[in-house]
């Protein structure tokens, strides 16, 4: 027992590294908000109550579209069930609501006793201006209900954002992890996210733009995944029959890709899609984002693929010594064909997430992303040398990825000090995970490899 | 192994952590933050103005948090999710696409955090009513100016070239205006290419280069921003042709300015990037106090030639 959890633990011992990152930013990002339990809200209808007489007014302030609106309406909701309710406007908007609101309480003879600032309203600067534009209402008490900590970074719309951020790597490191396993390496997926972009989208145009039927999307998809499935083909054939280094013929494919993107759509982004577009990268299914949905799915698939099937063998086979798979009948050449064809595949599916996700086709997209998926697979623990690897790792390596740039974002790092910890972040990760696997520094560095 | 988990969480917390204290340490009472991306931040034109609004947010107490969209709309949109999901007070936008980013703005005022835009307006069609404000330099009308600049400098006849950045809808209304005023005024100029400079000297530099081997016989250069007009510049004096060949930048930026000093350019349409900072955290700030805002804010762009160059202090501090 012991031992098989020891062998689950050297396996993927990144989700280790993965959950130091996630508790130091959860822990540096802990801020302050504004409250919204229904204690809370009674406590402040009480405090309203005691402020309004029969012949005044209290105002409830909520900022647009946050948590602060739900709480004035809590607190509506409290004083509208009272035996007689005091007159409280609830001001749900913008800081020009307010505004509003004043001048015409202004024109009325009523006292107003009381304002609620709840949340971010607190900082609108129109309240600390009312005793200058508003001298009548200069001795309106002001509250601002006790603020409690959050941390940003776990906030359930941010931990979705990081899956958003990141689907599109995630599921292009499925293929680009096969093909490293085989000992290769595919430079053309960023431009390929670009090509598929863009053929999706201009298909999608063709078929009616903005009022395209729904079809017209799984067309644009479908055309677009086979474009770059094909090209993949392509790259596979190349690599098993010219035994052209992979690198060159990948390179050479990501100009193409992107020399095609740039020529369909001359330059420009395509923007005239159906709305239903956004269902992939952004909706729904059950309540669950599309996204999870499809990560869970195809890494699921992959890692049952190469731990149990017989490909996932051959795969490894290829990579870690190809003539002794050859000699001990392994299809070498049927099984690279096949991983640069899924590499393609998987990069066309990628752009259509990416497209999805910003409901345009650019040319521009993708730049340098074979990269960050390259970083993903080897900082997820698969050897650039080929042979070994394994799928999940991959995935906990683009969530290490995406957590960093998250992270720094949601502390507001300076750009420049994000691009300088961002790549040593991923070295100490790395290098923490080889120490890990070799048990130190000192076994690591007297043992050969 | 416990040990060294802990060794790394430290590491990792003071680096983050040293971060944090180096950025606070100027502004002591910090009001909230403004969140805010460049399409590029490596150009000193954005740089300046991220610079320029982190100084002006922070007399009200506020701190900018700057960054770098790198030419890639994705990165930008992501970087959108996050202030949305930071609760930031306000967000600038200066977008790289101005579809694309349609996306973005719609997630962060869904969190309800108001929009600006600046420079470069955000044209989604669902999304450009979403944003409170826009702040950026009047480009049609600076394409004018580089209009009447050129058929000034021309002599109002013969061919010309244009390299435009048809990525960029700023860069396309300068185009646009260019080309208005020509019509307008019954121009005898004849535009003969327009090519993609990428808004770069590099590139800018082979692109002239081949217009010169197709077109040997042009008289004028319109470049949409000042690195492409050196760019252009670096390829006719090459080709000895400086004599014959006036150029027209924009921007008049640092280098753009000592150029047009220089007599490498005719001119540069000036932009005026700190009023562009200053009046987007202005626009903020009236957001704040309750005003209505005016939906488009255009500051208009003006001549930037040799006499205006001589005895210009911000040439010679190398400032915008």
């Amino acid at each position: 027992m012991n031992l098989r959890l020891k062998s689950i633990f050297n396996d993927y011992g990144m989700v280790i590294i993965l959950l130091v990152l996630c508790l130091v930013f959860s822990l540096l990002t802990i801020q302050k908000e504004s409250p919204d339990s229904p204690s809370a809200a009674r406590a402040m209808a009480e405090e309203i109550i005691r402020a309004v007489g029969p012949e005044d007014t209290g105002i409830a302030l909520g900022a647009k579209n946050t948590s602060s609106a739900d709480f004035v309406e809590r607190v509506m909701k409290e004083l509208r069930d009272l035996e007689n309710p005091p007159t409280v406007k609830a001001v749900v908007g913008e800081p020009r609501d307010l505004r509003i609101a004043l001048e015409e309480l202004a024109g009325s003879d009523s006292e107003l006793t009381i304002m609620v600032a709840t949340g971010d309203t607190a900082k609108w600067r129109i309240l600390e201006q009312i005793p200058d534009k508003f001298p009548q209402f200069a001795s309106t008490k002001i509250t601002k209900p006790e603020e409690g900590l959050t941390s940003a970074f776990l906030k359930p719309s941010n931990l979705l954002a990081i899956v958003d951020r990141i689907v599109v790597i995630a599921v292009i490191a499925i293929g680009m992890t096969l093909v490293i396993i085989t000992g290769g390496i595919d430079l053309s997926v960023g431009s390929l996210i670009a090509l598929a972009a863009v053929v999706s989208t201009t298909v999608m145009k063709a078929m009616g733009g903005l009022d395209a039927p729904n079809h017209a999307i799984f067309v644009g998809f479908a055309a677009a995944i086979l474009a770059c499935g094909l090209t993949g083909l392509l790259t596979g054939a190349v690599v098993a029959w010219l035994k052209v280094a992979p690198f060159i013929i990948t390179l050479g494919l990501m100009m193409i890709g992107r020399g095609h993107a740039r020529g369909v759509t001359g330059g420009f982004s395509i923007y005239q899609v159906p709305d239903g577009l956004t269902w992939l990268g952004q909706g729904k299914s059950l309540g669950i984002p599309n996204t999870v949905i499809m990560l869970l799915v195809l890494y699921g698939f992959a890692h049952f693929m190469m731990t149990q099937s017989k490909l996932g063998r051959h795969i490894y086979a290829v990579g870690g010594n190809r003539e002794a798979a050859r000699l001990s009948g392994v299809p070498v050449r049927s099984v690279l064909i096949f991983v640069y064809a899924l590499s393609g595949v998987m990069a066309g599916l990628g752009g259509c997430i990416q497209a999805s996700q910003i409901a345009t086709g650019d040319p521009n997209m993708g730049n340098m992303y074979e990269l960050y998926v390259i970083a993903a697979v080897v900082v997820g623990g698969t050897s650039l040398a080929g042979g070994s690897g394994k799928i999940m790792g991959t995935l906990i390596g683009a969530f290490i990825i995406a957590v960093i740039q998250n992270g720094m974002n949601l502390l507001g790092m300076k750009d420049f000090l994000q691009l300088i910890v961002f790549g040593w972040l991923i070295i100490a990760s790395a290098a923490f995970d080889q120490l890990r696997r070799h048990g130190g520094l000192k076994p690591l560095l007297s043992s050969p490899s | 192994m416990k040990r060294r988990l802990l060794l790394l969480t430290f590491i990792f917390g003071f680096v983050i952590a040293c971060s944090k204290k180096e950025e606070s340490a100027d502004a002591p009472e910090i009001k909230g933050k403004i969140g805010t991306t460049c399409m590029d931040l490596t150009n000193p034109f954005f740089k300046l103005i991220a610079n320029e609004m982190t100084k002006e947010a922070a007399k009200y107490g506020y701190e900018v948090v700057a960054l770098d969209g790198a030419n890639d709309s994705a990165k930008q949109n992501s970087q959108l999710s996050d202030f949305a999901a930071q609760g930031y007070d306000a967000v600038f936008v200066n977008s790289v696409d101005s579809q694309s980013i349609g996306e973005g703005v719609k997630k962060v005022h869904a969190a309800g955090i108001p929009v600006f835009s600046f420079d470069n307006q955000v044209l989604a069609a669902d999304a450009k009513d979403l944003v409170i404000s826009h702040i950026g330099s009047d480009n049609f009308q600076g394409g004018e100016v580089a209009a009447a600049a050129m058929m000034k400098a021309t002599g109002d006849k013969g061919k010309i070239a244009i390299l435009n950045l048809p990525e960029s809808s700023s860069c396309i209304l300068r185009v646009d205006g260019f080309k208005s005023h020509l019509q307008k005024n019954n121009s005898k100029l004849e535009i003969v290419t327009e090519l993609n400079g990428k808004g770069r000297r590099a590139e800018s530099l082979s692109v002239m280069t081949d217009i010169l081997q197709a077109h040997p016989d042009i008289v004028g250069v319109f470049a949409i921003n000042d690195p492409s007009a050196l760019g252009a510049h670096a390829a006719i004096a090459k080709a000895g042709r400086t004599d014959d060949i006036v150029i027209v930048g924009f921007d008049a930026s640092p280098a753009g300015k000592q150029a047009v000093f220089e007599k490498k350019l005719v001119d540069t349409p000036q932009q005026f990037p700190r009023k562009m900072a200053v009046g987007t955290v202005e626009a903020f700030i009236k957001h704040l106090e309750g005003e209505d805002l005016e939906k488009k804010i255009f500051i208009p762009c003006e001549h930037y030639d040799y006499e205006a160059s001589v005895d210009d202090p911000s040439r010679e501090a190398e400032q915008w």
